[in-house]
């Protein structure tokens, strides 16, 4: 299961991936290796991007070419490389400047001295952690605009069909009768439908009044609809819905309550796609469904809030930090460049997008 | 250190198997792939009278049960979690292998319409569209499907003949739907499940970001539906910081003649609202219509283009309640599309499994792996809405399996597993990239439903909504190839 280091990986006149001149590539040990990139991977990466002309020009055939790193796959290139476009990249100043000021990092290089890099890159991963969570309460704030929007729309259009619907059936009288409406159903729904006739739901207090709008909204709509079921034998949808999303605990549209901070400051491994569940900010509801996914999970116990200590460098692969989901977090450890000797290759084992 | 990861590797292990046991809404995907045929043809291929006894035989719990725990020691291991579930189960497995011995026998080597009637009178026993459990709702659609075929399959026309005609045909139709169950049904839909919002708000987040400092968007829209996707969009451009102020929104809408949901009147309805909506939120607008041509093919030279205006097509295909369009439809569309040097293609569409040779069979049960992996879908967020289900069920996913069995009966399991991003692709459009804000909305806005949904990248430039394992609708993004790197 746990794959050796395999120091052979790097060309020995490059320069070396590792301050121990042990190199290699560091992927996660789970059955979908992901890759950790590390400072040293990330500069070449730097490199090679500045040779070949720019992010807008490099393309991750020729990035892999020009690092020519065995184990770098086209799949890793690209999302770096996505990543390194839209400027999200944890490192992206520090690399300007390192290539730049380049002989003092030599000589760090050299010396094999890691604590001045490991301050740095502790502030530049807390500034990518806070910019992060900043640009996902962004994203959050935007959605829930949108929904809103979408909801309002459909509100709308809804009013003016029925209103239409209802006239028709007036004028007609006989009013298509297919289907298992009836008039009498008509206007039942005719009545249902409107702000003013929505059950009562004792539990909207439970949320906040920043959410009442748009759960009230959202609730409302199923109730209007009642007329319109089909055989409706007074079993009201409204009724049904009295403890809303039963079953599944969930409530669309309604933002988990304790939609953490620390969550959301996972943001460095949100890209991977399997960590979806950082986004459920309701932690009994996370499925421990996925194998692979267990020790992620335990980084969401173990590491709140000292998430901020979360190493954005590693990309997609906060796992790697921590092989043994017991162990405790050692961030010191963890942000040494050592540590990318812990790491096995195994070679896009298993890997979907092999 | 080594045995620590030793220690983390047994826990993934444990922690894997002991939720493929338990998750009660996954044992139809689980074992998807090891169910074989049991039904065995030799047997079967004997005289008529023989069938009701074979199938009676087959029924009887004992017998039918034994041959699958037999054939599948995995699902057996999986519908043995507690007396009620594993009932239902067996109950399911069998309207499964009852259905796809149906399929099989209308179709397969041993082609029989007999054997096929037989069996699907049995299914009918078995089954109703409007209550039991999930799988049986599924199979009876798929049942009425397969009956479909079986009429129609004699005389010549027969596709027509099965979706228009036939008694139990008639309340599937679109157009003889109530119209209020229709809007109940797209409501529910939206409520229910993430799909429709999926689509949407990739596509526009996409459109938002490649169109950041234009002054006038045009977005060309091949199936405006009620319109509802550019309300969130207008939205967005209303309250974007930065850049110019609010753009000018342009939406030229696609339309067909006739009188069903693509008609001119019911697109300028759409307009209509679309101008009101603009109007109380302070969006720049204007609404256009354009013709396809009668067979439905796009000419880009019908569309009033501007210079200066930042061109948009979007292409919503396969969401819940969209109905089909044929193949030649689109592809005029989105070739056309490419040949106009749009700013940005959003592409939305249904992901359908591997093709493979299994012709029709392979695609029947494929059919049935993704509806029944979106009727799971449903009722993990609503378990208890039965009746809002069966209403959605009917409006919109019963006409869309009948519609899909009848196609790939009539091409053989060849024509329908095309999928327009690779299309697209290869006839050299250029992938964009998926930002890292899309993605995470999309996690954001899957996170107010289910567990059960996922969101997966594929390549650069496409996002999958998936419930659990299944791959269900896809949203990719594309600009035309000589357009710079956005």
């Amino acid at each position: 299961m746990f794959h050796a280091k395999k120091p052979s990986t790097m060309n020995s006149h490059d320069r070396p991936m590792c301050v121990q001149g042990d190199s290699g590539l560091v992927l996660t040990t789970d059955p979908k290796p992901r890759l950790r990139w590390t400072v040293e991977l990330h500069e070449r990466f730097v490199d090679a991007v500045t040779q070949l002309g720019g992010p807008d020009k490099a393309t991750p055939k020729t990035i892999m070419r020009v690092m020519g790193v065995k184990g770098l796959t086209l799949y890793h290139l690209k999302s770096h490389l996505q990543k390194f476009r839209l400027g999200k990249q944890p490192h992206k100043e520090f690399n300007d400047h390192s290539i730049k000021d380049s002989p003092a990092l030599d000589l760090q290089r050299n010396a094999g001295s890691s604590s001045v890099m490991m301050s740095r890159s502790m502030n530049e991963m807390q500034m990518e952690v806070q910019r992060r969570l900043h640009e996902q309460l962004e994203v959050q704030r935007h959605l829930q605009l949108r929904i809103e929007a979408h909801g309002k729309y459909m509100q709308n259009m809804l009013e003016k069909a029925y209103q239409t619907l209802a006239s028709e059936n007036m004028a007609s009288g006989s009013y298509k009768g297919i289907g298992n409406q009836g008039i009498p159903d008509m206007g039942a729904g005719m009545k249902d439908f409107g702000p003013l006739n929505f059950p009562p739901f004792q539990d909207l207090n439970i949320y906040g009044g920043d959410q009442l709008d748009l759960h009230q909204h959202n609730m409302e709509r199923p109730s209007s609809l009642d007329g319109f079921m089909p055989n409706n034998d007074n079993i009201c949808l409204g009724k049904k819905r009295s403890s809303p999303y039963g079953g599944s605990g969930k409530s669309p549209l309604i933002w988990p309550d304790d939609l953490r901070l620390q969550d959301l400051g996972s943001a460095p491994t949100c890209l991977g796609p399997q960590d979806d569940h950082l986004f459920k900010g309701d932690h009994h509801q996370i499925q421990i469904d996925r194998g692979t996914d267990l020790d992620s999970i335990s980084d969401i116990y173990e590491t709140k809030p000292p998430v901020i200590q979360g190493d954005p460098m590693c990309d997609k692969n906060a796992k790697l930090e921590r092989p043994s989901p017991r162990r405790a977090p050692l961030p010191s450890d963890r942000m040494s460049p050592m540590m990318n000797t812990t790491g096995g290759m195994p070679q896009e084992r298993n890997s979907p997008f092999g | 250190m080594a045995m620590a990861i030793d220690g983390a590797f047994e826990l993934d292990f444990s922690g894997y198997s002991s939720t493929t046991t338990s998750t009660e809404n996954d044992h139809h995907a689980c074992n998807w792939n090891d169910w074989s045929p049991v039904v065995d043809w030799e047997a079967l291929s004997g005289p008529h009278d023989d069938f009701q006894d074979l199938i009676e035989s087959m029924m009887e719990d004992g017998g039918f049960n034994q041959t699958t725990c037999n054939s599948n020691s995995l699902s057996t291991d999986t519908m043995l979690v507690d007396e009620e579930t594993s009932c239902e189960d067996f109950k399911g497995l069998k309207l499964i292998h009852l259905l796809m011995a149906a399929a099989e026998a209308l179709t397969g080597v041993n082609k029989s319409r007999d054997l096929a009637r037989v069996i699907l009178v049995r299914l009918k026993e078995l089954v109703s569209p409007n209550d039991g459990t999930n799988m049986e709702r599924l199979a009876a659609y798929f049942t009425d499907a397969l009956q479909g075929l079986l009429e129609g399959a004699g005389g010549g026309g027969h596709s027509k003949h099965l979706i228009n005609n036939g008694p139990h045909h008639h309340h599937h139709r679109d157009d003889h739907h109530h119209q209020a169950d229709v809007l109940a049904a797209f409501q529910l839909l939206q409520d229910m499940s993430p799909y429709v919002k999926f689509g949407h708000f990739t596509a526009n987040q996409a459109i938002l970001e490649a169109v950041t400092q234009d002054r006038r968007i045009h977005i060309v829209d091949y199936d405006i539906m009620e319109g509802i996707q550019w309300a969130s969009l207008m939205q967005s451009l209303v309250s974007r910081k930065d850049g110019p102020p609010t753009p000018h929104l342009r939406i030229t809408a696609l339309s067909r003649g006739g009188n069903g949901r693509r008609s001119i009147g019911t697109v300028q309805e759409t307009g209509r609202r679309l101008v009101a909506f603009a109007a109380s939120i302070g969006q720049p607008f204007s609404f256009h219509q354009c013709r396809l041509d009668s067979d439905e093919t796009f000419r880009p030279s019908s569309l009033k283009l501007v210079r200066g205006e930042a061109l948009v097509m979007n292409c919503m295909l396969h969401l819940p309640h969209f109905s089909y369009r044929a193949p030649d439809s689109v592809a005029s569309f989105l070739s056309g599309a490419k040949n106009l040097n749009p700013r940005l293609i959003t592409l939305v569409e249904e992901e359908v499994g591997p093709i493979g040779d299994g012709g029709f069979v392979g695609r029947f049960m494929d059919s049935l792996h993704h509806y029944s992996a979106v009727y799971d879908s449903l009722e993990a967020d609503f378990p208890m809405e039965g009746r809002a289900r069966a209403l959605v069920e009917r409006v919109f996913l019963g006409p869309r399996i009948a519609g899909s069995l009848a196609r790939i009966y009539r091409a053989r399991g060849d024509e329908e597993g095309c999928c327009w991003a690779e299309w697209l692709g290869a006839e050299g459009s250029k992938a964009v990239n998926i930002s890292f804000a899309n993605h995470c909305q999309a996690k954001l806005l899957l996170g107010l439903f289910n567990d059960g949904y996922r969101v997966e990248e594929l390549g650069c430039n496409r996002l999958v909504l998936g419930w659990k394992s299944r791959r269900l609708l896809s949203a990719s993004i594309w600009t035309s190839p000589s357009e710079c790197d956005l």
